[in-house]
């Protein structure tokens, strides 16, 4: 047995522990561990493209199988770890002990590879914690006040969504008798066995839902997003939260799908609510980084519209996962990349910001004078935002709505595309501030190692929507999560 | 191997990166000039090389998203081909004009191209699809032309532009998801081939109930009625105006609100022909269409700012397309002032784009000599301005409809091949005339004529790069208004030959 499709999370193991020897490299200053870093996520993202689409595999009596859905999330995890190790370089400089941010950074990135690729109960739960737990202290990195509070935040609101999930699980077992997702799909189908497996489901859609931070759990998601530095938030809401949409989808979907008109309706409010709740606070926001984090709650609210078009028609569930996994993937370069720009802004290398007021609007006012590349990247990243075609943001929302369309949710796409409208305007509003204020400061220069990686996420924006294997990608994965859910 | 239309979008799009590279103004002018001339050369020939008769031409399809799909899939007929025409002309012509733009230039001629390209997008497309993509790919280059060179209240115009169209776009979205998806659960082919779907609609091939054929109606009729614009969803297009550049108001009246007419002519007219469509929608379009006329009018006629004046007329000129649709589609005994109407509705919208473009240019020149646009404050600029004043009395004139002139061929088309289908909205129409007379001549009569406001201190005539494609435009109205063979090969050759395969769809004497 080959063991050669798993090596892109065994490189990432073995780099975790790696770059802590940066502590023996004199004069490195976090560079050596960010170069590690930088090269194994590199090799394991083209070690995932190589192999690209492939047939289920499975490893250790099932627990594990790669298949084109957990290739598609490994390629999007290992491109949001890319992004953000490549500005964590310049980050890392002058922190205290800048090598532990990279191994906790491949420590999340390898949870987040391992829930992907598990198709049993037991390392989907392993893998989101190992997540979780390297997403914990990182949010403290800095070691200030915010970051502190932030980080405990999320410690607590975090285990606690973990006991619920757990505690969801445990009445799936109870009643199945197996760990097994697809087994779990098969048993279920046969024998629904409520109300139990009900009451499993309520509280597995309450767990994930803290994960994926839908209204009314999101209240934590803002403040750690807004407390921990704009690195982590990057990596939490591009990445992180990701995780639980994939660990949803194989819970939910795949060994779920025979109770799913039992989640059809909740799942349905928490989307409207979500995105509504998301756009409306985050059109009041005068600091860009809550701004990102109630966008990112709203969009989460578009992805779940794909949870509710699988659970009212099978039919059309193909093209609702497809749009949810590529809307996953466009929202994750989108944010990832916003976030980290926000970064600099606030850092004050591209803008002059007050103190206790960094990441305000104003301190974007004429940011095309000061600083013409990012503000140019900043801008397309909020349109795609926005939804303005030709932006991949544009593309993968489309889908969802169409995927609502066809399974006769015509309110919810309406409710969808009058959010959409709405989400327009702060995005613009970024936009505006960038181009229309008066510049406070003289042209600078821009930092190369932050601005690089939000290039890579425009370029990936600007491309990725019109290059037509990027559909097919998506729908092949869908269509390998519903075969695994006994979808014919 | 790519055909003319990838070419015009091709050589746009990467003059407009070129362009944004660029460093100094005569780098980005040079760049602007060449790449939209190669456009208008390239739609010039296509032209040329038209072949008279109905169906589309120089047609090209490729299978995009096969998954869902959607195909690169253009081709143009004597609806589109105007269009891009018109568009390439204009960006041209605006290339020159904004000659002596120095703030920002590689960025301002760069938008100014994108928007040539989108526009020519919009035109062209024969897949939904990518007609929306295009579509909203024009609001994003307008967008920063208000909000980077506009005028003091720049930030609300142009949020309020980009939110109010961008509204009216989603609802057209849904509308052409809704469609797209009908058909397919319907026939089994999803698709977002235009022609096909439209193909189908109209001869009810797809059977939905009335309920959602009206529905997909009046989801597309808002996003093209918002765009034109009609009363009372115009809000946004005075605001636009009086705040933005000259190139971006001429790109808008005389471009950019045609994509809403063109929707009526590709997509609305084929629909209503569904036999399940209410009939309903005739008048819903002939009343937006005759109260825009009259109230753009009385609007007008009241307007203190030059600028704001014109933006009105637009609207008024828009009305006359609407009442021409409707008037096309309207029951009559006859389906020979039917095709009158439809081919006059057609050519009004290029005669209003070239007219229009003169009217903002003129305006512009005034406004940048003597820093003003208050009718009030200026008065007797012949004396000083005399070339300005022979363009723009030629711009007014061709706008209030005289004879001779391109306006009054497209609106007297419309009102007497209306007139047997709808005799009283043409008899409110014709009502209005005499005031677009009015405030036409009255503007210009203490704008132009009568004693000289010496407070503007000495100002100098307009410049030689703005004079040369006002007159271009001036001389393009009085050719297309007059009898001869470029006039009667656009009029008879292109546009009536479509417009008779347009209403060819609808059943026999129209609907109502």
């Amino acid at each position: 047995m080959s063991y050669g499709l798993l090596l892109p999370e065994l490189i990432i193991a073995a780099s975790a522990l790696i770059v802590l020897l940066d502590v023996f490299v004199k004069n490195s200053r976090g560079r050596f561990a960010g170069y590690v870093s930088i090269i194994a996520i590199l090799v394991s993202l083209i070690l995932v493209l190589k192999d690209g689409l492939v047939d289920p595999t499975p490893y250790f009596n099932d627990t594990i199988v790669v298949d084109s859905v957990s290739q598609i999330f490994n390629m999007i995890f290992l491109v949001v770890a890319l992004l953000v190790v490549i500005a964590g370089v310049a980050y890392t400089e002058d922190k205290f002990h800048p090598e532990v941010f990279y191994s906790l950074l491949l420590f999340a990135t390898l949870g987040m590879m391992i829930v992907a690729i598990s198709n049993d109960l037991i390392p989907l739960f392993v893998g989101f914690e190992l997540a979780s737990l390297a997403t914990y202290p990182m949010a403290a990195f800095e070691r200030e006040r915010r970051g502190i509070e932030a980080s405990i935040k999320y410690f607590v609101i975090g285990g606690l969504s973990s006991a619920i999930l757990l505690f969801g699980l445990s009445y799936i077992y109870g009643v199945t008798g197996t760990t097994n997702i697809p087994q779990i799909a098969e048993t279920l189908s046969a024998n629904i066995m409520k109300p139990a497996s009900l009451l499993g489901l309520i509280f597995v859609v309450a767990g994930f839902g803290f994960k994926m931070a839908l209204v009314p759990f999101h209240m934590w998601a803002i403040d750690v997003y807004d407390g921990a530095p704009h690195l982590i938030s990057a990596l939490l809401s591009s990445a992180s939260k990701k995780m639980a949409f994939i660990a949803g989808f194989k819970v939910l979907i795949v060994g779920l799908i025979a109770l799913r008109f039992d989640w059809y309706i909740g799942i349905a409010l928490l989307a409207v609510i979500t995105m509504t709740v998301g756009n409306v606070v985050a059109a009041i926001q005068q600091s860009v980084k809550r701004m990102l984090a109630y966008s990112s709650v709203a969009h989460a609210g578009y992805i779940a519209i794909a949870f509710v078009v699988i659970s009212k028609s099978l039919e059309h569930a193909e093209i609702a996962l497809a749009g949810g996994i590529l809307h996953i993937f466009s929202h994750a370069l989108m944010n990832g990349g916003a976030f980290i720009l926000a970064s600099i802004v606030a850092a004050g290398v591209i803008a002059r910001a007050k103190p206790g007021e960094e990441d305000n609007l104003e301190n974007y006012a004429g940011l095309g004078k000061v600083a013409p590349v990012s503000a140019l990247l900043m801008a397309i990243l909020m349109l795609s935002l926005g939804g303005v075609p030709p932006l991949f943001g544009f593309f993968s929302k489309a889908v969802i709505f169409l995927s609502a369309i066809k399974a006769d949710l015509l309110w919810l796409a309406i409710i969808g595309v009058l959010n959409s409208a709405l989400s327009l305007y702060y995005y613009a509003r970024v936009v505006m501030y960038m181009y229309w204020k008066d510049p406070v400061l003289e042209r600078v220069n821009e930092p190369l190692l932050y601005v690089l990686p939000v290039a890579i996420a425009t370029v990936g924006v600007l491309l990725l929507g019109l290059y037509p294997p990027t559909y097919r990608w998506a729908f092949e994965a869908a269509h390998t999560l519903l075969q695994m859910g006994g979808v014919p | 191997m790519a055909g003319p239309i990838t070419w015009i979008l091709l050589v746009l799009l990467v003059g407009a990166i070129i362009t944004f590279l660029t460093r100094t103004l005569q780098q980005a002018r040079i760049v602007a000039l060449i790449s939209s001339g190669i456009a208008l050369l390239i739609s010039i020939l296509m032209y040329l090389g038209y072949e008279s008769g109905a169906g589309m031409q120089f047609r090209e399809s490729v299978m995009w998203i096969p998954s869902l799909g959607i195909g690169y899939n253009v081709g143009v007929d004597g609806l589109g081909l105007p269009m891009v025409i018109l568009a390439t002309l204009i960006s041209f012509l605006c290339v020159i004009y904004a000659w002596g733009e120095e703030h920002r230039a590689n960025q301002f001629f760069a938008l100014v191209l994108l928007m040539d390209m989108a526009l020519v997008g919009v035109f062209a497309s024969l897949d939904f699809f990518l007609f929306y993509i295009f579509w909203e790919l024009t609001l994003i280059p307008m967008f920063f032309l208000i909000g980077v060179w506009g005028g003091p209240r720049k930030d609300y115009s142009a949020i309020k532009f980009l939110i109010y169209t961008h509204v009216a776009s989603l609802a057209m979205l849904l509308a052409i998801f809704a469609m797209y998806y009908f058909n397919g659960k319907m026939t089994g082919t999803y698709t977002f081939d235009m022609i096909y779907l439209l193909d189908a609609y109209s001869r009810g091939m797809v059977p939905i109930s009335p309920y959602w054929i009206n529905l997909i109606i009046g989801g597309m009729l808002f996003g093209f009625l918002v765009k034109m614009p009609a009363v009372p969803f115009h809000t946004w297009l005075p605001d636009a105006h009086v705040e933005a550049p000259t190139v971006g108001s001429i790109l808008l009246a005389a471009v950019l609100l045609k994509m809403g007419g063109y929707g009526l002519f590709r997509v609305i007219i084929p629909l209503m022909a569904n036999p399940d469509a209410s009939t309903r929608f005739v008048l819903v379009i002939a009343v937006f269409g005759v109260v825009s006329i009259l109230f753009s009018t009385f609007v007008a006629l009241a307007q203190k700012d030059l600028k704001k004046l014109v933006a009105y007329s637009s609207i008024g000129h828009m009305g006359y397309v609407s009442l021409g649709v409707a008037g096309a589609v309207a029951f009559g005994t006859s389906d020979i002032p039917r095709i009158l109407a439809n081919t006059g509705a057609m050519y009004q919208m290029f005669s209003h784009g070239i007219i229009t473009a003169v009217l903002f240019g003129s305006v512009g020149v005034i406004q940048h000599a003597t820093g003003t646009r208050i009718i009030e404050d200026l008065g007797g600029l012949t004396k000083h301005m005399p070339k300005l004043a022979f363009i723009m009395l030629a711009g007014f004139l061709a706008s209030l409809g005289l004879p001779g002139m391109s306006g009054f061929v497209a609106e007297f088309s419309i009102l007497t091949g209306s007139f047997p289908q709808l005799p009283h909205f043409v008899l409110l129409a014709m009502f209005g005339i005499v005031f677009v007379a009015a405030y036409h001549l009255w503007a210009i009569q203490r704008a132009l004529f009568g004693p000289y406001n010496e407070y503007l201190g000495d100002i100098h005539d307009i410049a030689i790069y703005e004079l040369i494609p006002l007159a271009i435009l001036v001389a393009l109205i009085i050719v297309l208004g007059t009898p001869n063979p470029v006039c009667n090969h656009l009029y008879h050759g292109v546009m009536q030959p479509t417009a008779t395969h347009i209403l060819s769809i609808l059943p026999e004497g129209g609907l109502l």
